[in-house]
Formats: C-alpha cells, sequence, structure tokens
C-alpha cells in the first residue's frame, strides 16, 4: 500500500467514526484530529513524498492551521466545510485515489452533494495554501526544517560577507 | 477601598496561580496553548529534554513580574479568541536566559567569556575607530546583537561616522552581544552528550564533527536554523578552488566570518586557510567557545619539530598586516626563501 493511500485510509476511517464538536488536535490551534487527518491526506496528495520529503512532512497542515488563527480567519468555516465534505468523500467511496478525487475537483466535477461548486473552490483554497505552507518561510509554521528551500538549492540563511568600506576622515 | 484592594490582590495571586497550575501538569501542559505545541514537540526530542520548562523560562516562584504578565496576557487573549504568533524569547529573556546555561554549562560558559565572542554592545557599538570609518546599518545586527529589539537605530546613535555615539538604551552597555543563542538552539533534537563529552572534544576518530544543536540564530525569521542547513561556501583562491574541511560545523562561523558574493578566501570578513594550512577547519584551531588558538598550534606543530621554530611564539595573526606567519595563509614560500623543497 502505498504511503498516500495509507494516509488517505485513515482519514476515511478516522472521518466516519467521530462527529465534530471536539478541540483542537494536540499540538494544533483549531483544527481537529479528523480534520487534521484528512487534511493531511489532501495536502500529501498536492505534494507527495517521492525521494525528498512532501507536504506532510513539511508541516503544511501546521502552517495551514496556524493562518486559520491569524490571516486566513475568515475561511476558517470554509475550511471545515470542505474538510467535512471531504471525510464524507472518502468515508463512502473508500480509501483508493485521494488524487484522482483531487483531479476531479480540479475540474469541478466533484459530487454536487459534496461539493456544490464541483469541488474547484475548495481545490483552488487548498492548493494554493498547500504552495505558501510548502514553499514559504518556516517562520509561518510550514516548510519544517527549510526542505523546499533545500530542494531548490535556496540557502536558507545565504553566505553573504560586507564589503570593508572605508568612509574616510570625516 | 477595601474591594479595590480585594481585586488588586486576587489579580497579583492570579497569575503565579495560574503558572503554577500549568506547571503541575508537566512540559505537556505547557502546549494546551496551541502556539506552544511546536516548541513543546521540539524540546521533547532535544538534548535539553530532561530539564523542565520552568528551569529556564520561570516558574510560579518566579520573581521576575514579566513572566507572569506574559503568562496572564497570553491567557486573556485565549480567552478573547486571538491567539497570538508562536512565543519567541525576547532580547531581554535570551540575555536572562545565559545565567541559567551557565549553571550547566560552567566550562563552556567560562571559555566563552573569556573569548572574543563574549564582547559587549558597547566594545561592538560605540568602538569610536570602526564608527569613524565605517557606517553603521541594519546588516551589523546580523552577527553583532542580532537578538536585540529594532533596528540599529534602535540600539545605537547617531548613525553618522561623526559621533559621539551613545548606546539608546543604556542598559544594554555591559550585555553580550554574541550570547549564547547566536550559536545553539535550547529546543534543537539532539541527545545529551554523557561520557561522549571528552572524546568527541579530542582529535581522534570520536572527534566531533556535527552538533544537532549547533546552529546560527537568523535575525529575519526570529529563529536559530541548524548548522546541517547551513553551506560552507565553495571558496576560491584567484580561480582556483580551495579545499574545504568536511566540518560541517564551520558553516555557522562562516554565517558571519563570510566572504564577498566572489567567495575569494580573504575577502569581506572570510579567513578561508590557504597555503599550507588549506583544508583544515576553523573549529580545528580555534577553540569552540574561546575562540582562542594559541593552543592549538602544538597539536600538529611540537616544539622539537624538524625546522626547530616554535610556532607558539610566531605572530600568526591576521590582523597585523606585516606578520609573515598569518597562520591563514602562510604559504611555503613565506619560509622556504630559498624555493620549496621537493616532497620526498
Amino acid at each position: 500500500m502505498k504511503r498516500r493511500s495509507f494516509i488517505a485510509g485513515t482519514a476515511a476511517v478516522g472521518g466516519a467514526g467521530c462527529g465534530r464538536g471536539e478541540g483542537p488536535a494536540p499540538g494544533y490551534r483549531v483544527l481537529t484530529e479528523n480534520e487534521i487527518r484528512t487534511l493531511d491526506a489532501w495536502c500529501e496528495a498536492l505534494i507527495p513524498a517521492d525521494d525528498a520529503p512532501g507536504a506532510s512532512w513539511a508541516k503544511v497542515p501546521r502552517y495551514i492551521d496556524i493562518q486559520l488563527t491569524r490571516k486566513f480567519r475568515r475561511l476558517l468555516p470554509r475550511y471545515r466545510e470542505a474538510l467535512a465534505a471531504m471525510e464524507r468523500w472518502l468515508a463512502a467511496a473508500g480509501v483508493e485515489g485521494m488524487a484522482a478525487r483531487l483531479e476531479l475537483m480540479e475540474q469541478g466535477k466533484a459530487p454536487r452533494e459534496l461539493f456544490a461548486d464541483g469541488g474547484k473552490d475548495a481545490f483552488e483554497m487548498v492548493l494554493a495554501h498547500t504552495l505558501q505552507g510548502f514553499y514559504g518561510s518556516p517562520r509561518h509554521g510550514g516548510n519544517r526544517d527549510y526542505v523546499s528551500w533545500v530542494l531548490l538549492g535556496v540557502a536558507p540563511v545565504p553566505v553573504r560577507g560586507r564589503e570593508q568600506a572605508e568612509t574616510g576622515k570625516n | 477601598m477595601v474591594v479595590a484592594g480585594l481585586v488588586v490582590l486576587v489579580g497579583v495571586l492570579l497569575a503565579p496561580a495560574g503558572s503554577l497550575l500549568y506547571e503541575s501538569g508537566g512540559p505537556e501542559a505547557c502546549a494546551n496553548c496551541h502556539e506552544m505545541g511546536r516548541q513543546v514537540e521540539l524540546w521533547s526530542g532535544s538534548a535539553h529534554q530532561e530539564v523542565k520548562c520552568g528551569a529556564c523560562h520561570g516558574d510560579a516562584l518566579t520573581m521576575d513580574a514579566r513572566v507572569h504578565w506574559t503568562n496572564a496576557r497570553r491567557v486573556a487573549e485565549h480567552w478573547m479568541g486571538r491567539i497570538g504568533e508562536e512565543p519567541r524569547l525576547g532580547e531581554g529573556q535570551v540575555l536572562e536566559m545565559m545565567s541559567r546555561c551557565e549553571g550547566c554549562h560552567e566550562q563552556e560558559f567560562a571559555a566563552w567569556q573569556a573569548g572574543p565572542h563574549a564582547a559587549t554592545y558597547e566594545r561592538l557599538f560605540l568602538d569610536e575607530k570602526h564608527n569613524h570609518t565605517r557606517h553603521l546599518m541594519n546588516d551589523c545586527l546580523r552577527c553583532h546583537g542580532a537578538h536585540a529589539e529594532g533596528a540599529i537605530g534602535d540600539v545605537v546613535a547617531p548613525l553618522d561616522t561623526k559621533g559621539p555615539w551613545r548606546l539608546v538604551r543604556e542598559e544594554l552597555r555591559g550585555q553580550p552581544a554574541i550570547p549564547c543563542m547566536q550559536c545553539h538552539a535550547v529546543h534543537r533534537e539532539g541527545q545529551v552528550l554523557g561520557r561522549k563529552r571528552l572524546e568527541a572534544k579530542m582529535a581522534g576518530r570520536q572527534q566531533e564533527t556535527h552538533r544537532p544543536g549547533l546552529g546560527f540564530y537568523d535575525r529575519r525569521s526570529r529563529a536559530g536554523v541548524r548548522a546541517g542547513l547551513l553551506r560552507v561556501p565553495k571558496m576560491e583562491d584567484n580561480g582556483r578552488v580551495l579545499r574545504m574541511s568536511a566540518d560541517g560545523r564551520q558553516a555557522v562561523c562562516y554565517q558571519c566570518h563570510a566572504p564577498l558574493a566572489g567567495r575569494q578566501a580573504g575577502s569581506g570578513d572570510d579567513r578561508t586557510p590557504k597555503g599550507v594550512h588549506e583544508g583544515l577547519s576553523c573549529l580545528a584551531c580555534h577553540e569552540q567557545h574561546r575562540g582562542t588558538t594559541r593552543a592549538s598550534c602544538a597539536t600538529c606543530h611540537p616544539r622539537l619539530s624538524n625546522c626547530g621554530r616554535d610556532v607558539e611564539t610566531m605572530d600568526t595573526t591576521f590582523a597585523n598586516a606585516k606578520s609573515g606567519h598569518n597562520v591563514h595563509w602562510v604559504a611555503c614560500a613565506d619560509c622556504h626563501a630559498k624555493g620549496v623543497p621537493r616532497r620526498r
């Protein structure tokens, strides 16, 4: 079983078994354990691990969770709605094929009973934030250990000397 | 009046009581504040995992009112639904932490105190010779006073080359501008050194070339970047690529003792060894905390050497432009004036 499928599976099982209403997941600010599991699978499907870590390892869900208490505060209801819909979809349709589902969402062809617009809006939202969390500065909560910068060959802290310029006597 | 007094009394007692309540739950309780989660997670895998939060950050019995004020403020913010940024140590807290570092790392602390990296704000920012000839700028704070709050203008004034200069906050005068946390992160992953500690310091197979807790405090992100992620630049000497030591720890040194963009050895603040010492790590000669080098010469150059020279008495400093034995760049020809003997 692929890692991605495993994560999607655990998200589906967790999502099916528990209702909402519990507090934030340990170490997180607003999203519940189920929501984090689903979001983790979602982000990992967008930037999967290969020979380098993916979005899950880079703690992209943590970035989104933090920002949902700050800059993305107004997006929290949309996130809750999208994650709940994804949980239901995973629970109903089995554990395989998260990537295929996201492709449908990208085209706006997800089941209308789950996503009113076919999922395009939720897909774009999570994709944008996943990219931000993966490629942005770790100070915002994602990009753990500068993983994407190392991949791109960008030094976390550039070595830059200073010209010992003499200003002359004043 | 009595009611007001009671309200004040309750308020004063409530803050330490809150701290006490959290402490009773152990370090995990600190993670109840959701913004603390990452720090507690990091700490739990660090070399300091046996040191409880209160030992460094203050506990319910701490007399520092700021600790209780900060805790009370955060609780109030939570109640109001305002979850702040991840807590980071402020300038004052970083400086206060040093006495706590000293509590366990006495030798290292004493060595650091005796070395150049213990330079104070006064020494670095009120240096007349420097300030008359070079501009004070925000970039200075990358290595000196990196934890200082605000910009260079909030540390020293005026920002010109005429002076006279003064520290904007006089309380910084005697404080170290390169504190422990410039190069060390307390929460970073690692294991307690234990018995390996001595072996790690001595030349040999067990000698340390990597330490997880070592890093560089990046002022922009207000966080330490571990040494493993920092780069040792590929240095050159007039087009020739220099051989570099595999010691990853020196990546931290290069953050401040850095070359200019052309990566020429000796440019900017760089001191990359070339000549006979090419390929040596900074830490092969410089003692880690004191930074001194004199004693290290004897490691490779015993007094009864073939040439009979006592290197300990040579002027090997780069600071003296007339020194023929600048240890960073001394070449074979500097001693063998009549020609370098062929290698046998």
